[in-house]
This record gives C-alpha cells, structure tokens and sequence, in this order.
C-alpha cells in the first residue's frame, strides 16, 4: 500500500531553520530580507518575483507545509504596489510563514505556482479577475468570478475602482460558453446541473461527463452569489464590519466572526476577559454540534435511511433550541462582540444548558449504535466518494474532509485560539477517506464538542464580559484571525486603515479549499452517489462565492 | 433493531401546532421599535447601523426600514436614552412595501404580537383554493445561506410543513410559488428570471430575508441587485435576518390569501 503517511507528514524542521533556508535564496539575489513577527505565531518575510517559486519550492514540497492562503492587497496608497500575501502554516510548530511578494502596478502580474501547488490555482485566478494581475503560465487562466456576464470588468478590488454601478446585463446571446471542458465521443455523455438545483440549497453549476454510468469528470462553475463581501467591508468601520463578517456565511456565523474578532483583537491587543472567551468556546461549539447534525441527517436522508435522518434531524432541532435557550436567536447572530460577548449568555442557565447537552449526548450515543448495526446504510457509505490523502494535501483539504483522508490536522490543537489550549478534547481522525470516513468523523466530533463544552461549563467562573476596544485602531496594522469552523480551518486576515476603517478583510473559508477536492473524490463513483458525496463534504456557497 | 422501536415510542410527536395553534414566541428577536418619547434625535442609532437601515426623517425622528433592518440589535444597545428596543414580533410580512417603514411611536401604539391562530376562514380558504397542495420551488439568489437553512427548516420534524399540504418541489415548473431568498447577484440575475418564467401561471413570489427585500447589509454592492423586486414582481416580503421559521410559516400562508 501507498504509505502516504511518509510521505505527507510535514516536516519537523524548526521554524527558525526554515527561516535560514528562505534568507538563503533571498540573498543569492541579493534581495534584503526582513522578518516581522507578529501577534504570536504569524511570521512575515518579504521577496521578488523571481524568488517566488523557489519559496514555494522550498515550503510546500521540501518541507510539506500546505499553501492555506494566498491573496492581494492593493498597497499603492501605502507603499507604492500591490503585495501577494502567500501563506503557509506549519502545522507542527505553531506558526504560519506568510511571504510577501510586492508587484508593481506597471507590471501587472506575477509567476504562477498552480502547477507545482494545485491548491494554488483559485486563488490566482480570483486575483486575476479581482486586481487585474495576470499569473503567468497558470494552466488554466478563465474566468472564476464573473461567467462572461460582465465583459471588461473593472478590477474590483483595486482602490482606484470606486465606480461601483454595474453594466445592464447582456443577451443570453451575447454570453459566452462557459469554460468548461465537453468531450465529443458517442459513449460520452455531459449532465449539466444547476445554478438551480432540485433540494433547497444554494447555487452552483455542475457539470458530470459520465461514460455509462460512472462519472468519469466533474466540473464545478461557482461564484453565483458573489456578493462583493471584501469590497464592502472596505466600505466599513470595524465595528460595522463586524456584522458583514456574520453574514459570510449563515450557518458559520460564530466561527466566522470569532475569527473577525480574533483578528481586532489581536490588532488592538487586547485582552479578552476568561469569561468572554469560555463563552465564545461554548457558543462555538454549539455551532459546529448544530452543523454537524444537520450534514449528518442529510447524508442519512439521501441513502433513504429516513428514521436515521429524523434522529440526526432532531438532534439538530435540540441543538437549535438550546440555542435558543442560551441566546434568543438561532444562528447565533449578534451574540459575538469585538472585545468580549454580548451578554452574559450563561448566567443562571447553567443548570439548563447541561441538562440539555446531557440530553444530546445521550441521543447521540444511541444514535450512533443505531446507524453502526444498520449494515445496509454502512454498505452505501463505505468506499463512496473517496478523497485519497495525497490529493487532500496537494488541495490542502481542510476541516472533516482532511481529516477523514488521514490529515490530522485541527486549528483547535495544531494553533490553538482563544482558551482551547486549557481545554482537553479528543480530536478524530481517520484514514479512508470515503462517506462513510467522514461521517464517522463528524458523529465522533460532535459527540467530544459536546463533552468539551459539558467541561467549560464546568469550568465556568465570574467575571467580565467583554472589554472596550479603542476608539481607534492603529491604521496599517494587520492580523490573522484563524478558528476551526464546522467545516474546517477559517482564515481572516484584517488590515486596518485611517479612521478605524477596513483598508482590506480578506475571508477564505474552509468550503474555498475543500470544493476544489470535491470533483476528485467524486470521479468513477455513480452520478446517484454525487448528491451522498457533496452532502458528506457539507460545504457552503457562499462562504466560497463571498 | 429494538433500539430503533424504543426512539420511534419515546418521541412520538415533535411537531408543534403553528399555525392552528398560538406559538410561544418569548425571547424573539423581531423588529426594533423607536419610541417617539423618549428619543432625543442624537442620530447616533443611524450613523452606526452596519445595515444602513435607519434614516432621518425631516423632524429630526429616526426612521427604521424594516426591509433593510438585519435584526442585529445595535440600535438598541447603542441607544443612550432607551428609546429604541427590539420587539419579538414575528408576523410582519407583508404584500406593501411601505408598510416595512417604522416611524416613532409611543408605547400604547405599539401593536401587540399576533401569535395567535390563523383564523378559521383562512383555513378554509387555503383548502379551498389550493385543494390542500401548494408547491413552492426555493431559489436561492444570492443569500447568505441562513434563510435557505431556515426554509430547509420548514421541513423537519418540527415545522413539518406538508401537514399544511404545502411541499417543496424540485422545478419551477411544478411550482405555485417562488420563494426567493438573496440579493439577486448579477450572476444569479438571468437563472432567476428564467425560473420566473418557466413557473407556470398564476403564481406568487415571496421574498425572504433582509437582503431578498432591498439588498440587506450587501445593498449597492458591485455584484448585487437590491432585492428580488428589482428583477421580477414580488407579492409578499418577510423580513428577517433570517426570518425564523413561523414567521416563513405566516408570510407564505398570508401569501396565499392573496391567490384569487
């Protein structure tokens, strides 16, 4: 067997080391390399274009350190260019490289690294449509954002795009054919689905070749509800912003602006009351509980195993109301704060709030013996959809679908955020790769977020709730916030500007990597299956789209 | 095996009686309303709403836009004076836009929640007019995905909506209603109006949710329209952020009042 373990496992070199090795290259062009820590475990160096792809050389194959994120910023009013940030986080130590590559706007591009990093390849292609720089030698430079509906558009995220007005839309004449590869054989055949699809889900196209009946390629056109999320919030306070950063994506609203507070807090140094963040721990891990039931109903309800799918759903219902219970609201909206919590959400509800987490995990644990003696239903799931652990780490696969393909990898453990690292929880991982792999993940998760959040709470002392931030934040300062969502890893990365404004907010969320996996674990499984795979990765469109 | 019979009696029946039976709805988060007495027009309510929901009007009175309003309850908390708090109605769908423009009032003019019953008339009439079937097709134009998570809700075992006779169907073809959620994306925008079109006649529209009304917290954004009415006609707003499930509940079923 292919031992992928040898070959993945990243690299033990120390962080420091790895720094030498990169001042290394930077001197052989004689390029001055500084190195700027920040907020505890980011590490910013700088170099050239021409050192770019011995960087990612040197990171992402010597010493395995995934590329999570990769993105621009238009810096001219700052110093003079835009600045690639590509980052690259190493998991072992505790520290994410972030490499800062600056381009010059009269050179509007720089060399692309998808073919050595696949994981590379959306986030070029989104600075391509959104800044106007061009990769060079990217394999497949189309269009991501906008699908031929808006020719020459500006590039949006420059700053010196301030006319926001839109074209009409052209005639569904003059829309081109969506890049999409067709294959002109008779045994051959293409389905298209979507933007609009069948179940009450979001949108997005597909489009299966299929040969008889295994799909032998599946191609995915997203980006339908791109809703200009980062130029808006460039439009914001950070206080306002705050409330954007909640609506990336409904059912992420927690992890999404937990990171978004990480990142102020982190920029204002300030310190968040104990109280505040065990808070945050258990409205964080009531939101992953509450995801994670509803993915697992719906990996039930689409093998027709409808009393496993009502369990799970019922789970959800009470995961949902103990929401309800603790905050008055459902997706947990208007609870987070910058500095702290809204309110003291646990306050003489303690009692309740184990009685009910009691209550779930009893249920989950005979739930889970139910679906592990229901033969028929593990048939359906084992050896469907799977995503081998080589192609989950070249996509850097993150959250559930890594660690169901043997990435054992969990931001909570690997850098941990907030008070995790005062908290003892089993983390799961397992090797497979397959439906069935990550259903088992998600139930095991849920079952140790509930024993994790059972354990602050009984932790719990009085306190503070939240501190005031400063009136203003220091302009050009910038931060990571980075949380593990219900779907994975979830990266913020927030720059201050004049005013206590947002000079720029980027979101990747964890759907951004993991729909990029999402077409290799599905080839060679059966078009009936493709509704069973794309449920047990549960990703969302919009935390993609933005 | 006998695990499985010992869950099917333990809970027998989850779902609740909305809406032939009032609804417990302490702890809502509904729309904010603005007491004319107690305001001392410091405007700061306006200047810091993220979803720029609340204007000025020419006395110097703040006004709330409920269809822009994404219930975050900032207002209240910023208010100095108390003058602004959050009520915990769910019931303020409605077929006229203008209705969702809240001006200061005083307390007594603050219409109490209508949890009660759906009235038996309506009851007869839904049956009567729809011969117990409504199919609705979902679309999701650009949401954030919390109000499509909210109308998946209104099939669980909970709400359990085909006990009203009203199903969710795969095509718009099939479909009496259009329940459309998001802003309407330019990429969105085309996919849109052909499902308007291919949903046969007659047939209503329901927009739900803060940004299907009039763009929410991503209005005049580069990408977006400003709600659904700016693309096709729409016979029914829900406001929300999202909406929670019983106000879905009410605003489809006062939509269907409006089928002739």
């Amino acid at each position: 067997m292919y031992d992928y373990k040898a070959h993945l496992a990243p690299s033990a070199t120390l962080a420091d080391e790895i720094l030498k090795q990169l001042t290394k290259i930077n001197e052989q062009t004689q390029t001055k390399t500084a190195v700027i820590r920040k907020n505890g475990n980011e590490i910013y160096l700088n170099t050239t274009t021409t050192n770019l792809r011995k960087f990612n050389m040197l990171l992402n194959h010597t010493h395995r350190l995934p590329l999570t994120n990769l993105f621009c910023n238009d810096e001219i009013a700052i110093n003079g260019h835009f600045t690639l940030y590509y980052t690259y986080s190493h998991h072992l130590q505790n520290c994410h490289f972030i490499i800062t590559v600056p381009i010059t706007p009269e050179e509007p591009n720089f060399p692309s690294i998808t073919k050595i990093t696949p994981a590379a390849d959306k986030y070029e292609r989104e600075i391509r449509d959104l800044f106007a720089l061009e990769p060079l030698e990217h394999p497949n430079p189309t269009d991501l954002i906008y699908h031929g509906n808006w020719q020459n558009h500006p590039p949006h995220l420059r700053k010196s795009v301030t006319d926001l007005s839109q074209p009409p839309l052209p005639e569904a004449k003059d829309v081109p054919e969506p890049a999409l590869i067709t294959i002109d054989s008779p045994d051959v055949y293409q389905i298209p689905v979507g933007p609009i699809h069948a179940g009450v889900i979001e949108p997005g196209h597909f489009r299966f070749t299929v040969a008889g009946e295994p799909i032998i390629n599946l191609q995915t056109k997203m980006h339908y509800t791109h809703k200009g999320t980062e130029k808006l919030a460039e439009q914001m306070t950070i206080q306002q912003g705050f409330f954007l950063s909640e609506r990336i994506s409904g059912d992420e609203t927690f992890a999404n602006s937990f990171a978004y507070c990480l990142a102020a807090e982190k920029i204002a140094k300030a310190e968040v009351p104990l109280r505040a963040q065990h808070t945050r721990i258990i409205l964080a891990e009531l939101e992953r509980i509450i995801s994670h039931f509803g993915d697992l109903s719906g990996i039930a309800g689409d093998t027709a195993n409808l009393f496993l799918a009502s369990q799970f759903n019922m789970l959800r219902i009470m995961g949902y109301n103990l929401a309800h219970y603790l905050t008055n609201t459902r997706f947990l909206r208007s609870t987070n704060k910058l500095g702290g919590v809204r309110k003291d959400f646990l306050k003489g509800k303690e009692h309740g709030a184990v009685e009910q987490l009691k209550a779930i995990r009893r249920e989950i644990i005979d739930t889970t013996e139910i679906a592990q003696n229901d033969t028929m239903f593990l048939d359906r799931l084992e050896h469907t959809g799977v995503l081998y652990a080589h192609t989950a780490y070249d996509l850097n696969a993150t959250g559930i679908a890594g660690r169901a393909s043997g990435l054992d990898y969990d931001v909570r453990k690997n850098h941990p955020y907030s008070v995790y690292d005062q908290f003892k929880f089993a983390a799961h991982h397992l090797d497979c790769g397959d439906v069935s792999c990550r259903f088992n993940v998600r139930l095991s998760e849920a079952l140790s977020s509930v024993n994790l959040m059972l354990s602050v709470i009984d932790g719990l002392k009085d306190g503070e709730i939240s501190v005031p931030l400063p009136d203003k934040l220091p302009p050009y300062e910038y931060a990571y916030g980075i949380t593990e969502a219900a779907r994975g890893e979830n990266m913020h990365w927030l720059m201050v500007g004049e005013n206590n404004t947002i000079y720029r907010y980027k979101v990747r969320t964890p759907s951004f990597c993991n729909w990029m996996a999402v077409p290799y674990a599905v080839n060679t499984n059966l078009v009936p299956d493709f509704p069973l795979i794309n449920k047990s990765f549960n990703l969302s469109y919009s935390g993609n789209d933005l | 095996m006998l695990k499985k019979y010992e869950k099917v009696l333990k809970y027998r029946r989850l779902t609740n009686d909305y809406p032939f039976k009032p609804i417990d709805n302490t702890g809502y988060v509904g729309a904010p309303a603005i007491l004319a007495d107690k305001c001392q027009k410091c405007r700061i309510c306006a200047q810091n709403c993220p979803a720029k929901a609340i204007s000025i009007d020419n006395d110097g009175y703040p006004n709330v836009h409920i269809d822009q309003c994404i219930y975050c309850s900032l207002c209240a908390d910023l208010c100095h004076a108390q003058a602004i708090f959050m009520t915990e109605s769910f019931t303020d769908s409605t077929s006229n836009k203008a209705n969702l423009l809240r001006k200061p009032m005083i307390i007594e003019q603050i219409p109490a929640v209508d949890t009660e019953a759906l009235a038996e008339e309506l009851k007869t009439k839904i049956q009567k007019t729809l011969r117990r079937s409504l199919q609705i097709r979902e679309i999701d134009a650009g949401s954030c995905n919390g109000c499509d998570y909210e109308a998946n809700a209104l099939m669980n075992p909970l709400n359990d909506l085909e006990r009203l006779g009203i199903t969710f169907v795969a095509s718009p073809r099939h479909a009496d209603m259009l329940l459309v959620t998001g802003s309407v994306t330019r990429n969105m925008h085309r996919a849109l109006l052909q499902a308007y079109e291919a949903t046969p006649d007659p047939k209503i529209v329901v927009a739900c949710g803060a940004c299907a009304l009039s763009g929410g917290i991503f209005r005049d954004s580069y990408a977006t329209n400003n709600g659904v009415d700016s693309v096709i006609p729409v016979d029914m707003y829900i406001p929300g952020c999202p909406p929670r499930p019983p106000a879905i509940i009410y605003g489809i079923l006062k939509a269907i009042d409006r089928i002739k």
